[in-house]
């Protein structure tokens, strides 16, 4: 049984994460539309989606520019250090360590410790003699600095990782024979290595891209009080004093997963028309 | 080539949402209708009590308040009442209301929180939904000891108390500044305000809805209408319209002058108090001037800090203890409500050394040994008396005032300046 359909081994976390997955969203469905109030009757009605409209424009905006930035440092570090990892570099061995070091630490910790770097009056400034006047808003500036560099750090490490492994064991094999035959290191690096990292570098970017657009410490720790990004904006409704926030909490998540999911569909089919435009 | 295997998984996917909604519709809103505590003697509230684990859910960013809790209030439950106090720090106290409605949304009725240090917007969020228990409060042994009359503990924020709630100490909203920066600081609201505007970037306050931040709207409302009695203390529509956009003027003409010019603020209270540490402001703000002292003593602040004193007064009210619906120890949880009031507790709770909380007791009805014990609190260098504190002190606002100004601080404030 197990042979023939192996993807059975994968039940006993599929079933949960399903179930778990299913209930929030279901209820989240339900309580956007008020069918879930905490007080009073449950009534149909699209006034919660119709209170956020307003903000929902600067934030779906503001989200997407957010994880775009990151996401795109991410790829472009992580790729450069997965090529040097994968390299036989003298210092790819600390260069895989630091990687792999970085991704276990949580996200909340590294926003902190970037915030205490980064901050007007944080380390660096201090190290460097400067004022909290000469030094630029990295934290909770216009420009979104700190946040978007605290991504692009972690989910680097993430991306290096994901990529340096899905080329450790046939880089080098594929890499040699091109040289005996002849191609040159740009060429090399065009023909060969590029083309065997992408499918693993669009798959890490995509998560790392769907993980900002839903995670909220960091932007909450880092950014500006306004405009707020999605989750941050979902958080703020959830935890109000006042009732009547919830379904509008609710309405701002489900548009939160919306983007996540469009984001991760639109990266499915971009892998499945490579491969058939390669095919 | 095969064909994707997307449309099983689908079906599965549609399956299991269907049975996972189909469970989810048959909860509906739980009614609104507060629980009332069995009425029952003092001594089988405490019989039992004993042996209970009682977990206490209280903002967690004030170490003073948690050592308190931890050093003073809980082995006195140990040691008088057999009942072990566990603290539950949470960042902000929504997060306890939260928890307790979700409890009553599930139907549980041993929840995981028994006793919540709330304030007067998450009381009124709680009553709204009925998620507290009601008629207990007025039944403590120790509450002979407050003045029944007190203003503050019959109305939290506007919402009538009606002994859902146990009062715990009171309050006062305080500005705090730096004597070096600030040699001839200003002494009405309106004098802080223009201060701001002639020193650039010295000046912010808190983003509502942060409780401080929030307070400070409000006090700026009562000062643009003209004093307190300008502003109906029971929110109401016509009124709001009437007075903020003045309020919204004042705010959006003193944006420029704030810190990083008004294009952005503070997200909440420790974010100001760690500008006012680093010195990039020279005012503070705070609803706990209590723990000014340590924070001088500490070196966290400066020692030229002060309190600023304002001659129109700043908005005072009463913290409280509640006990949700849905605890499975009420009684237990009574118990350390009333410990917490006893004299004993206040004073040790009253001195700047433990945690420097004014009592919520009234002097002139203690017996005279424990109105002795507060008189000899040695006295802060930072903080004056609560009398001092106090003088023309005024009520707080209803909390519908709070939600809307908020929000509208948001819209047109916020929206506004970046």
């Amino acid at each position: 049984m197990i042979r023939r359909h192996p993807g059975l081994l994968l039940l006993p976390a599929l079933v949960p994460t399903l179930l778990l997955l299913g209930a929030a969203v279901v209820t989240l469905g339900l309580q956007s539309l008020g069918l879930m109030p905490l007080v009073g009757a449950p009534r149909l009605s699209a006034e919660a989606f119709r209170s956020v409209t307003p903000d929902l424009a600067t934030s779906v905006g503001l989200t997407l520019a957010i994880a775009s930035a990151a996401t795109a440092l991410a790829a472009v570090v992580g790729l450069g250090t997965a090529l040097l990892v994968t390299s036989s570099a003298r210092s790819a061995r600390v260069l895989g360590l630091a990687a792999a070091a970085t991704v276990p630490i949580p996200h909340l910790v590294a926003a902190a410790a970037v915030g205490l770097l980064l901050a007007d009056s944080g380390v660096l400034p201090r190290m460097l003699g400067l004022s909290a006047e000469q030094w630029p808003d990295l934290v909770a500036g216009p420009w979104w600095v700190a946040v978007v560099l605290e991504y692009a750090w972690k989910e680097s490490a993430f991306v290096a990782l994901v990529v340096g492994a899905a080329l450790a064991t046939r880089v080098a094999r594929y890499d040699e024979t091109a040289a005996l035959l002849g191609a040159g290191r740009v060429h090399r690096l065009r023909h060969v290595t590029l083309p065997l990292a992408a499918p693993a570098l669009l798959v890490a970017s995509t998560i790392s891209f769907v993980y900002v657009v839903g995670s909220y410490e960091v932007a909450w720790l880092l950014g500006r009080t306004y405009p707020e990004p999605l989750p941050v904006l979902a958080f703020r409704l959830f935890s109000s004093a006042d009732l009547a926030a919830r379904p509008e909490a609710a309405a701002v998540s489900v548009v939160t997963g919306l983007v996540a999911a469009l984001v991760a569909v639109a990266s499915l089919l971009l892998a499945r028309w490579r491969e058939q435009v390669r095919a | 080539m095969t064909p994707p295997p997307w449309d099983r998984r689908v079906r599965v996917g549609v399956g299991v949402s269907t049975i996972v909604a189909l469970g989810l519709s048959a909860c509906a809103a739980p009614s609104t209708t507060g629980d009332t505590a069995r009425s029952q003697a003092w001594s089988a509230v405490l019989e039992q009590a004993r042996g209970e684990t009682v977990r206490m859910w209280m903002y967690g960013g004030d170490p003073q308040g948690n050592d308190y809790v931890d050093d003073v209030l809980a082995p006195a439950a140990a040691d008088q009442l057999d009942v072990t106090l566990e603290r539950v720090p949470v960042a902000d106290t929504a997060d306890a209301v939260t928890r307790v409605l979700a409890e009553r949304q599930a139907g549980v009725d041993d929840g995981k929180v028994d006793l919540v240090w709330v304030n007067g917007d998450n009381f009124a969020t709680g009553r709204q939904a009925g998620a507290w228990l009601c008629g207990w409060a007025d039944e403590l042994p120790n509450g002979r000891y407050t003045d029944p009359d007190d203003p503050l503990l019959e109305t939290d924020f506007g919402t009538p108390v009606d002994a859902c709630e146990s009062p715990w100490h009171k309050a006062q909203f305080t500005l705090a500044y730096d004597s070096d920066a600030v040699p001839d600081p200003p002494t009405t609201l309106a004098g802080v305000l223009e201060w701001a505007e002639e020193h650039p970037g010295r000046f912010t306050y808190p983003a509502p809805p942060d409780f401080t931040g929030s307070v400070f709207v409000r006090e700026v409302l009562l000062s643009v209408s003209g004093g307190p009695d300008a502003v109906p203390p029971a929110f109401d529509r016509a009124a709001y319209d009437d007075l903020a956009p003045d309020l919204w003027e004042r705010l959006r003409d003193l944006a420029p002058s704030l810190w990083r010019g008004g294009a952005t603020y503070p997200r909440d209270a420790p974010a100001l108090d760690r500008l006012f540490a680093d010195g990039e402001i020279d005012m503070t703000m705070t609803y706990g001037p209590a723990t000014l002292t340590r924070l001088v003593r500490q070196g966290t602040y400066r020692g030229s800090t002060r309190v600023l004193p304002l001659i129109d007064g700043t908005v005072g009210n009463a913290s409280f203890l509640a006990i949700p619906a849905s605890s499975g120890v009420p009684e237990a949880a009574m118990a350390v409500a009333d410990l917490a009031l006893s004299p004993e507790q206040q004073v040790r709770k009253a001195d700047p050394a433990v945690w420097g909380q004014f009592t919520a007791l009234d002097p002139s009805r203690l017996p005279a040994g424990a109105a002795a014990a507060f008189e000899a609190l040695p006295r802060s260098p930072v903080v004056p008396p609560f009398p001092v504190l106090s003088r023309n002190a005024h009520g707080e606002l209803d909390a519908g005032w709070v939600s809307a100004l908020d929000e509208g601080w948001r819209r047109e404030v916020l929206g506004a300046g970046s």
